[in-house]
């Protein structure tokens, strides 16, 4: 009897314990590819629990091509993750359907301090902020210093200069280009073509929300990509911006626009990199442009667990942390302290940093990014097919997105 | 009575995993093709009929004359015609050359057919988008070399040629299985039947068409209705050699459903993807009734 009170005693013990120790989870979506490792991110989550004893960080990962069915299949499942890393670019369509929360009374005005305005922007929707943002990028053009001087080319500070930079270097019986260009049916095609149609003070949607896409500004964008796509490799059509960088480390063409890692891949192979901003089109009073995007957290409106998601979010993109990530990952910073740091000192930062003021965000206003993305690319592949001139075929991407705004 | 339950309690596991994994998913396609919904508003849902079978006729937003769903399927029809026509007709001249008395070591060559097949198809097409590649590819690199082409080939960037380019990998990628099955079909054919024909003065091609082809007709049939449901299906490749583009040229029906359910949302939704989906089960359920018939009459005769 005195036995089997004993067994009963600790058998409660163990069972009550148990339910006590019972974990908080937490459900984190990241992709991984383009230089996100499993291991990188889930030594943050590591870290965390470490601190949060209580706490269990399940993360969960996805390509970077798979993400946006992911986070919408599992939204309807009705089972979203409590924290999903997202491109910014999707913010209108998940706030419309109500899958993400507004995060303005979480973030404390010191947090807000730390960015640029510019990267507030990129997560701003109707007023409201919905995400805190994890990775940014601009471009500038990276070229190749011994092709410029093979050919006597100097730095393009316009776009006459660029479109002759681009002539001067065009050898292709040498398999030598003047531009490397990108036109398939991805996502980084259109920020490709944005990189002219900022530039030319052009946009896909104003500031109050309008069309115009088939402006003027557009239309000049759109036909100087096609100009200048005559003294790019040949197929454009082929070729996506990632790709773009093994031409340009082959040392086959004159320059392009590309992320500083890339920059510094090609520097690696020997090749002597030289940087300049994206200049101003003719329609525009700025000397340089550049798209800029960026990639965000946010928090998803089933998450049970709002205060430990933010929690986990503020810790993610506290100062330090994002310090050490756009180190690894070679990021431009969204911190405005971040500069100063001795890594975004060298050169080769520079013309990246100096861009942020110049920049205007990838998709702000846009309600239906992948809609929008899917027009405007059949309206780059009909100019550069000769399918159709680029008024005709801004129109038509117009039409489609004025449908896709309402 | 044991012994009868047993073949049924067997089954069970497989009518289990059918209806779980066949019939249920199916039956929630049928019932969303008949619903108003999207991914974007997963907690709205509203019953609109035949609305969204309507919707297949009458969806025009990038050409005017054909609505979306039937330029997909007509583009489908032919995507999926070349491919199995390559499959075919390629699948029976490499079965009949495995099968020649007169090859010498078939048993590498019966391997190394069948690597095609087994790689990854996801890893096939990436592979080819790279031996495409007008820069760094190889086959233009040799056509190059032989001097049959001037300047490199851009395979992919022009929407006739990335429509015939597509269905030719996809073809490699089937070939193997064609192969492989027709050659099957020709090692049954009895001997003595060739020994016979040969004795009453019957050449080479008489022998081919009175003898090899009704005999393998059986086979042949069955591979090529699998292939063709197979074909229909396909995705990957497109996918990742062009993703529908340039345009809209390689958008076959199963691209487009693709992208009425996750990329353009507000014009499509799952409903709308649903019913598309539907469509196209009805129709390869079509063609595998025909040709199951046909089969059965050409196993009586």
């Amino acid at each position: 009897m005195k036995k089997f009170v004993v067994f009963m005693l600790v058998g409660i013990l163990l069972v009550g314990t148990m339910t006590f120790a019972a974990k908080r989870t937490l459900k984190v979506l990241m992709p991984i590819g383009g230089g996100y490792t499993i291991e990188d991110q889930e030594a943050i989550a590591k870290e965390f629990e470490k601190a949060h004893p209580d706490v269990d960080i399940q993360m969960e990962f996805v390509g970077w091509g798979e993400l946006w069915n992911k986070i919408i299949t599992s939204i309807g499942a009705g089972a979203a993750p409590d924290v999903m890393y997202i491109g910014s670019r999707w913010i209108p369509a998940l706030a419309d359907m109500g899958a993400i929360i507004p995060l303005d009374k979480y973030i404390t005005p010191e947090k807000k301090a730390l960015y640029y305005k510019t990267v507030w922007d990129t997560v701003t929707y109707k007023g409201h902020v919905w995400g805190v943002v994890r990775a940014m990028s601009t471009k500038v053009f990276i070229y190749n210093k011994a092709l410029f001087k093979k050919y006597g080319v100097k730095v393009p500070t316009n776009w006459d200069e660029l479109l002759e930079a681009a002539k001067k270097i065009y050898h292709p019986d040498q398999g030598i280009y003047g531009i490397a260009m990108a036109g398939k049916k991805f996502v980084s095609t259109v920020t490709q073509f944005q990189q002219y149609l900022y530039a030319n003070d052009g946009r896909i949607v104003d500031e109050n929300g309008k069309v115009v896409i088939n402006d003027s500004k557009a239309v000049k964008a759109l036909e100087f990509y096609k100009e200048l796509s005559k003294y790019a490799q040949p197929g454009i059509i082929e070729w996506k911006r990632e790709d773009l960088i093994k031409l340009f480390e082959a040392g086959k063409v004159g320059m392009y626009i590309d992320h500083v890692h890339n920059a510094r891949k090609a520097m690696e192979k020997g090749i002597d990199v030289g940087f300049f901003l994206i200049p101003g089109g003719p329609d525009s009073i700025k000397r340089y442009s550049t798209v800029i995007v960026t990639d965000c957290i946010s928090i998803s409106s089933q998450s049970k667990n709002v205060d430990l998601a933010i929690e986990f979010l503020n810790f993610m993109t506290s100062f330090e942390k994002q310090k050490e990530w756009d180190l690894k990952l070679g990021f431009v910073p969204p911190m405005v302290k971040e500069k100063d740091l001795p890594e975004f000192q060298k050169w080769y930062w520079k013309p990246y940093i100096e861009a942020i003021k110049y920049g205007y965000p990838e998709a702000v206003g846009i309600k239906d990014w992948e809609g929008t993305q899917d027009a405007i690319l059949d309206a780059i592949h009909s100019v550069l097919l000769g399918v159709t001139d680029a008024k005709t075929a801004l129109d038509q991407a117009a039409r489609i997105i004025q449908i896709l705004q309402k | 009575m044991k012994r009868k339950a047993v073949p049924y309690i067997l089954l069970i596991p497989l009518i289990v995993a059918f209806a779980l994994f066949l019939v249920y998913p199916l039956y929630k396609v049928v019932e969303t093709s008949f619903y108003k919904a999207s991914f974007l508003n997963p907690f709205y849902r509203q019953f609109v009929g035949l609305e969204n079978y309507k919707w297949l006729f009458t969806f025009k937003l990038f050409d005017p004359k054909l609505s979306y769903f039937l330029s997909a399927f007509k583009r489908s029809l032919l995507w999926v015609a070349g491919s199995v026509g390559i499959k075919v007709a390629l699948g029976l001249l490499g079965a009949l050359l495995l099968n020649s008395k007169y090859l010498i070591g078939k048993k590498v060559y019966r391997t190394l057919v069948i690597v095609p097949w087994a790689i990854p198809w996801a890893m096939a097409a990436m592979m080819w988008a790279w031996t495409l590649n007008s820069e760094f590819g190889i086959l233009n690199s040799i056509l190059m070399h032989l001097h049959l082409i001037k300047a490199p080939v851009t395979f992919l960037a022009r929407p006739s040629s990335a429509f015939i380019t597509t269905f030719v990998v996809d073809a490699w990628v089937g070939l193997p299985f064609m192969i492989i099955m027709i050659l099957s079909g020709l090692q049954s054919i009895p001997e003595n039947l060739y020994e016979a024909a040969t004795i009453d003065g019957a050449g080479d091609l008489t022998k081919f068409f009175k003898i090899t082809l009704p005999m393998i007709k059986p086979v042949l049939l069955t591979v090529t209705l699998l292939s063709t449901v197979w074909t229909f299906n396909s995705f990957d490749i497109i996918w990742i050699l062009t993703r529908g583009g340039p345009i809209r040229a390689t958008e076959t029906l199963p691209i487009a459903i693709y992208n009425i359910s996750f990329l353009m949302v507000r014009f499509g939704g799952i409903g709308k993807a649903s019913a598309m989906t539907i469509a196209q089960v009805i129709f390869v359920s079509v063609i595998a009734i025909f040709y199951i018939r046909t089969l059965e009459k050409g196993v009586e005769a």
